[in-house]
């Protein structure tokens, strides 16, 4: 058992890439036992990637992880739950048909003679959720649980390996305000066990309730580590978000017109509540905040994929039906979604076949595709977008991430939309195509078509809304206009939910 | 109704149990013949092999998977048994069933090794190694049959001895499998890892579970139970030619999953699957006490299996709504 103080956990200079892409460049951590240590950085600042390096489902290429004194042994699950390591993962991983008692010791349960020996396991289970001061039935089936509940068997299971560091990703992105105070109890309970625990945490009124330190990364690197008394609210913002607006961002003004998209107290209960906005002719509205603040959601319900229980949805000032993509392509809507290797495009099929996708009735004769305008409109569109292929009938699972990207456009921008919804544009795609992408939502957008944004890359947000939405948990926390629009604003209100700092 | 669609392994039981004594003793009004000593000796022989394959594909579906290949491989293993009797007349019942274990044995291996060494999907292998093995049968066989003169009388003895003049002793093996298969599923880690790899595989090899060496065993041991099977038909039919148990795999398959075993695995048990054989053995009889025509049996299966899995989609769906309910209630 360590007491209060002694380091457990040493992380210097350590490095890590996959193929061309740098995910961690010099990330350095330490941590002590009896603390509660907060990890802190924008979307892709590689706290995941130094989590999972932990976890053992990751190997670093470079710099030093020492635990209490001895190296790290890296690369297997099995050898950091060994080390005393914990991963609780943003969605639980429990065994939802059996018991809970089973998944505290699924793989290590006690025996007696050579049978498993139930009641003794039930017995443990059961003392282990009192320490934890959360009573649940260990003979209970784990499925229907609560996301706070299934993440307090998580710690059960970390506490029965004896696990003495425990990482939790963004333990509170699920729960509710009183299962977050829950949660914290429980995390103090670890810390005054002279545990260390680290926690991934977007909501940083939270990190300043319960952290000792916080450590703060960006782009795959440590910026700063401190004592919680030694920073406050606007230096860790600062801190996160670190670089000046860049040049990539070639947005234009553009007169702006009649509204093409209203949308009024649009609510469905899982997901989000009263939304309420409007996008012009000619404008970029972007819709800011955390992944899983219900924005994505918001786009589906708008374009028909999922239903929504109240509110309505008006394109040019007439009602669109809900839950009909149809309906909404009818009235010139386009969504380029988020995923686009699962939503977005048929990776097997052809970029040709991909970009004529939505637009057949313009391509067929009297019954049968004319292969002649699919190739006249292909072309159109890869000296538009500078799409890069070698063939038109090249499957799109053969072309870069951003190539892949722009073809999704292209299907869409081919129907010539009067609303373009876009989900993520410019996701996992590199810096020079990220500017292509941007040059050409603004030339929509100059064509006069409403473009909705969603994005949760602050810069692209500011360098490119006319307006931004900010929500958070399901609800629009405020709506800022170009000029009012900061990076510290946006992350406080998507953050903590208040309008200013 | 609705207390049969939970989830807990006894409730389910518990609930098939009463859906079983309420047909037999529907089926016993209308024919009182069903529920006498010969008509519940009957059921029982009937219900002895399906029972048994039930119990030994129940570790394969609880992780997941399944394997089609047990009805030709019980077609194979008769054959093949009682061939060899016929060139061998001293030969005794134990080793018939040696004979008919190590056939199913070697084409356990053979599933085992494609889906859980390569990883295919087990559906397509098992459809795969179905036809082969039957295959094989018409091969090796060309046509010659065999009946109850060429086999052992020690074996034909078992196969119509029945304790108290009610249960047959193929029926009783049948049983004293199931306990010692309930016994491994409840009581081992072996057991308790097969319903963790079929309730979340990628979780299962996150804590360190021997996925490949679970789910290998498992294919050995439906074959092997399959391959004795096969010895199970000599006893019962006392002759066997090359299409022996043709197309009876659903028949096991929908016993299953009446009896518990969600196609999404991580659920059932081996006395869910064994009552679910007797339920569908129960209705056939049923429906032939009713004077419905003989060649309705295979409809008669499908529609079970069907029923079978709609029941389990519902119980699914169900839990889902009721956790996601769960969930918008937390957060509001």
């Amino acid at each position: 058992m360590a007491n209060k103080g002694d380091l457990l956990l040493e992380m210097k200079d350590v490095k890590k890439r996959f193929g061309g892409a740098v995910a961690l460049r010099g990330t350095s951590l330490s941590v002590r036992a009896g603390e509660i240590h907060a990890l802190l950085g924008e979307n892709g600042a590689g706290k995941s990637t130094m989590l999972k390096i932990l976890a053992g489902v990751h190997v670093h290429d470079g710099g030093e992880i020492t635990l209490g004194g001895s190296a790290f042994i890296s690369g297997s699950p099995q050898a950091s739950i060994d080390q005393g390591i914990a991963v609780i993962y943003q969605e639980p991983s429990l065994f939802l048909d059996l018991s809970l008692a089973e998944n505290v010791f699924v793989g290590r349960q006690p025996k007696k003679g050579i049978a498993i020996d139930w009641k003794e396991a039930e017995a443990q289970a059961s003392k282990l959720f009192k320490e934890l001061g959360v009573e649940l039935d260990p003979k209970r089936q784990a499925r229907g649980l609560s996301i706070a509940d299934q993440q307090v068997v998580e710690i059960a299971k970390a506490l029965s390996m004896n696990a003495n560091i425990i990482l939790m990703d963004e333990p509170t992105a699920a729960l509710s305000a009183s299962e977050v105070e829950r949660l914290m109890t429980v995390m103090r309970n670890l810390r005054a066990a002279n545990k260390a625990v680290i926690f991934v945490s977007h909501r940083l009124d939270e990190v300043f309730a319960i952290s000792d330190h916080i450590t703060v990364m960006r782009d795959g690197a440590t910026v700063s580590e401190k004592k919680i008394a030694q920073t406050d609210l606007q230096t860790v913002i600062k801190e996160m978000v670190g670089r000046e607006l860049t040049e990539l961002f070639p947005k234009t003004d553009h007169p702006i017109g009649d509204v093409v998209l209203e949308v009024e107290n649009l609510t469905n209960a899982a997901y989000f509540r009263n939304v309420s906005f409007t996008v012009r002719k000619g404008e970029i509205v972007a819709l800011a905040g955390l992944v899983g603040s219900g924005r994505s959601e918001i786009a589906r319900s708008i374009f028909g994929i999922d239903s929504y229980d109240e509110g309505s949805v008006k394109i040019n000032h007439k009602p669109l039906k809900k839950n009909s993509p149809i309906a909404a392509m009818d009235v010139k809507i386009a969504l380029v979604p988020e995923d686009r290797r699962q939503q977005g495009l048929f990776m097997v099929a052809g970029v040709n076949r991909n970009i004529s996708m939505e637009s057949f009735s313009r391509l067929t004769g009297r019954f049968f595709i004319n292969f002649k305008k699919e190739r006249a409109l292909t072309n159109e569109w890869r000296e538009n977008l500078s799409i890069k292929y070698a063939d038109q009938s090249d499957p799109v699972d053969r072309l870069s991430g951003g190539n892949q990207q722009k073809t999704v456009l292209a299907k869409w921008l081919a129907t010539n939309p009067d609303l373009l919804i876009v989900d993520e544009p410019t996701r996992g795609i590199d810096v020079g195509t990220k500017a292509e992408v941007h040059r050409l939502i603004d030339k929509a957008a100059g064509e006069g078509k409403a473009v909705l944004m969603i994005s949760s890359e602050l810069p692209e947000v500011l360098g490119m809304a006319d307006r931004i939405i900010v929500m958070r948990e399901g609800r629009q926390v405020t709506e800022l206009s170009r000029k009012e629009a900061t990076q510290e604003n946006v992350i406080a209100a998507a953050t903590t939910g208040k309008k200013g700092i | 109704m609705a207390s049969l669609f939970k989830r807990k392994a006894l409730g389910r039981e518990a609930s098939l149990g009463v859906i079983l004594i309420f047909a037999v003793a529907v089926t016993g009004f209308i024919n009182p013949r069903f529920v006498t000593g010969d008509g519940t000796r009957d059921l029982l022989s009937a219900t002895a092999i399906v029972a048994l394959l039930a119990i030994g594909i129940a570790p394969i579906m609880i992780m997941r998977h399944i394997d089609l290949s047990i009805a030709s491989t019980v077609g194979f293993s008769a054959w093949l048994v009682a061939d060899t009797c016929a060139k061998n007349p001293s030969f005794t019942w134990v080793q018939c069933f040696l004979v008919g274990g190590s056939l199913g044995i070697v084409i356990g291996i053979l599933n085992g090794l494609l889906v859980a060494g390569l990883r295919l999907p087990s559906l397509v292998v098992t459809l795969g190694t179905l036809y082969i093995v039957r295959g094989g049968v018409y091969v090796v066989s060309n046509s010659v049959d065999y009946n109850a003169q060429e086999m052992p009388k020690s074996l034909l003895k078992i196969g119509s001895t029945a304790f108290f003049g009610l249960l047959p002793v193929p029926f009783f093996l049948a049983l004293v499998l199931m306990a010692i298969v309930a016994w491994f599923l409840k009581y081992t880690k072996a057991g308790r890892d097969c319903y963790a790899i079929g309730s979340n595989p990628p979780a299962a090899d996150l804590v360190g579970l021997k996925v490949f060496r679970r789910t290998f065993l498992a294919y050995i041991f439906s074959g092997f139970i399959a391959g004795i099977a096969g010895v199970f038909y000599l006893m019962r039919f006392a002759q066997v030619d090359s299409t022996a148990f043709y197309g009876q795999e659903l028949a096991v398959v929908a016993a299953a999953v009446i009896g518990g075993i969600g196609l999404l695995g991580g659920a059932g048990t081996a006395v869910g699957v064994v009552i679910g054989a007797l339920l569908v053995q129960t209705i056939q009889g049923a429906l032939a006490a009713l004077g419905v025509d003989a060649f309705w049996k295979a409809a008669i299966n499908g529609l079970l299996l069907i029923v079978a899995i709609y029941a389990d989609r519902i119980l699914a769906s169900r839990s889902e709504k009721a956790l996601l309910a769960q969930r918008i209630k937390e957060r509001v």
